[in-house]
């Protein structure tokens, strides 16, 4: 009964963020200039032509009737259709206005839905080399608070947060791929070409878990329970990975939640800098294109997932930690 | 009148006063707190010396001298382009300096908008509280929850980026954090004897918000957002990188670098080169951070 009031009133606040953002980013873009009917009706159209395409889209619209019928698409799934890419895949921003090879324009939903698993793959693929790289730096300053253990982690934390990834990312390229030809780097053939961004990302991720980690390990070691369970007779490594690890999770969860948004800024850049073909490029190339309904419909599918993380990630910590209460 | 005199001992209790000088003390003490001090004094002073009396024209082309290696790389030292030349023949290391002078000025600035509103908000959220506090969490909430890097390049994308523009996107991009922090100690410091005693004397809410607590949690905030400044020098660099920061022809390490990894192949310096220096400073920038952080939560008692 708890966890079923819990995610209505979570839903509900989460939906109603949403929505606001979507009305944020709704105005900012048809408050900026630049003319995005110019850009899809092609090169070289009659004045009298864009006038007409942007009366029939609605786009003369004042903004608040925009906005409802954009909402009202949204509840039935709808997020448009882009105002450049058509449905068979090439950009046709540059094609001439009477150019009739020209296709149906693509639903912004769909673009979304076949990026999106090339991102998670990345992403989750990150994660699990951070996670390598970072629990046992992080757990081990945490147990040796102020001793070398944990200068090292402070000043391994420091340098990788001063990695721009952008940066690391062609230097990693020019060592491991051009170099050393280990992995492959541009574009994506196969799983291979996962792994240069991955680690990428990963340096990225990693500080702020190290950081967590060693916090909150050397927090835990110093409470009572700790003693006690030495003295119940438990081992150092039983005390460590049954006491102390577990009670990092919490604040572990926390962090993912939080640093979703830094998480997807990066994704954005790595996967422009590797050519890699997922939600980031996707981005990218709609803010180039002034591509509006694509802009629009990946700033909400990204705000509703990170409300959605937010919310999983809070029942996550009350299953781990049941003394929380949300 | 005499009691509006004694107003001012009773409302900043010189003990709390003196946190902001003991955290710096502390920080100052630990090995990294010298390390990052030392090297980002050092950059420092290049960024600002080294391009005014070179007398190297960070802009000046020459087209025999192009693609010329650093110093080490080449056949035969030479000193002339100690960190080599670009396609065009500039030298890399003034281009090199005068990216790090925008990279901090926009650093900087950033943080400090970022800082004034987030303070503001968390202000007046955590001290009128109520309907004020609501409205103002949910926009936070929204702000939130709106990847900050979509914001700024669609923005930035979509206008043309002056460096005022660019601060000033930044800047609203990552205030929320800061309303959060601050609104949750201005609602701790709002219960506080010293509070209630001066809205007893009469004092008006303004002034208990500005001249009270603002002096009393603002410090602690602020010595973290030193992090802050190496962020948003990313997040400046990335911008220029993608195309969305200050525009060539002025010299910045993002625009630098994504010119760079077209000559990647055959003049690897110029994409890298920059780059190092960037590391560098963030690097005594993080350090110093770090310190001033650990500091902080030591006195606070980890909070």
């Amino acid at each position: 009964m708890f966890i079923a009031s819990f995610l209505a009133r979570r839903l509900f606040q989460g939906a109603l963020i949403v929505l606001l953002v979507s009305a944020i980013i709704f105005t900012l873009l048809r408050v900026v200039p630049g003319d995005p009917v110019r850009l899809m009706a092609g090169g070289m159209a009659p004045e009298a032509l864009i006038e007409q395409i942007a009366e029939d889209m609605g786009l003369r619209d004042p903004i608040y009737q925009q906005f409802g019928r954009y909402v009202g698409g949204m509840l039935q799934g709808d997020l448009g259709q882009s105002f450049v890419r058509p449905a068979n895949g090439a950009s046709v921003g540059g094609a001439s206005f009477d150019d009739n090879t020209r296709s149906e324009r693509a639903e912004v939903w769909d673009l979304i839905a076949n990026t999106a698993p090339m991102t998670l793959q990345l992403a989750l693929l990150a994660m699990v080399f951070a996670l390598i790289i970072a629990v046992p730096i992080g757990v081990w300053g945490g147990l040796r608070p102020g001793e070398f253990p944990d200068r090292f982690a402070l000043y391994l934390s420091s340098v990788f947060v001063s990695l721009p990834n952008f940066w690391l990312g062609i230097v990693l390229a020019l060592v491991l791929s051009v170099k050393l030809k280990l992995l492959p780097a541009i574009g994506y053939d196969g799983f291979a070409y996962t792994i240069l961004p991955a680690l990428v990302l990963a340096v990225e991720i990693a500080p702020f878990i190290i950081r967590t980690l060693t916090v909150s390990v050397a927090g835990v070691m110093g409470q009572n329970f700790i003693d006690i369970a030495a003295v119940r007779g438990l081992t150092r490594n039983q005390i460590i990975f049954h006491h102390a690890l577990k009670n990092s999770a919490v604040p572990l969860l926390n962090l993912l939640g939080v640093q979703f948004s830094m998480l997807l800024g990066g994704v954005l850049v790595i996967e422009f800098i590797f050519d890699y073909p997922g939600l980031g490029l996707l981005t990218i190339n709609a803010v180039m294109q002034r591509d509006f309904p694509l802009i629009q419909g990946i700033a909400i599918v990204t705000a509703a997932a990170f409300v959605l993380i937010n919310i999983v990630v809070d029942l996550c910590a009350t299953a781990i930690d049941p003394r929380l209460e949300y | 009148m005499s009691y509006l005199e004694i107003t001012p001992d009773l409302s900043t209790p010189r003990k709390e006063r003196k946190i902001a000088a003991r955290i710096w003390s502390e920080a100052f003490a630990s090995v990294e707190f010298k390390i990052g001090l030392v090297v980002f004094v050092i950059l420092l002073l290049s960024a600002i010396f080294y391009p005014m009396f070179s007398g190297i024209d960070p802009t000046k082309m020459n087209i025999s001298a192009k693609l010329s290696p650093p110093v080490f790389f080449g056949d035969g030292w030479s000193w002339v382009h100690p960190l080599g030349t670009d396609q065009l023949g500039r030298d890399m290391l003034s281009r090199a300096l005068v990216g790090l002078r925008y990279s901090l000025l926009i650093g900087v600035s950033t943080t400090v908008v970022m800082l004034a509103v987030g303070a503001l908000v968390g202000l007046f959220s955590g001290y009128f509280g109520g309907s004020v506090d609501t409205v103002l969490m949910r926009l936070t909430d929204a702000q939130l929850s709106i990847p900050m890097i979509i914001l700024a390049i669609t923005i930035l994308g979509v206008s043309r980026p002056t460096i005022p523009s660019i601060i000033l996107v930044l800047g609203l991009a990552g205030w929320p954090v800061y309303a959060r922090v601050m609104r949750s100690t201005v609602m701790s410091e709002r219960k506080k004897e010293f509070v209630r005693g001066a809205m007893v004397l009469g004092a008006t809410d303004w002034r208990i918000m500005f001249s009270l607590i603002l002096p009393l949690v603002l410090p602690p905030i602020a010595f973290v957002a030193v992090l802050d400044i190496a962020r948003m020098m990313i997040f400046e660099s990335v911008l220029g990188f993608l195309g969305l920061g200050v525009q060539p022809p002025t010299p910045t390490f993002g625009n630098i670098i994504a010119d760079g990894r077209k000559y990647l192949m055959n003049a690897w310096w110029i994409a890298t080169m920059p780059g190092v220096f960037l590391v560098l400073t963030l690097t005594s920038i993080n350090l110093m951070g770090a310190a001033l952080e650990r500091a902080r939560n030591k006195i606070y008692g980890g909070a």
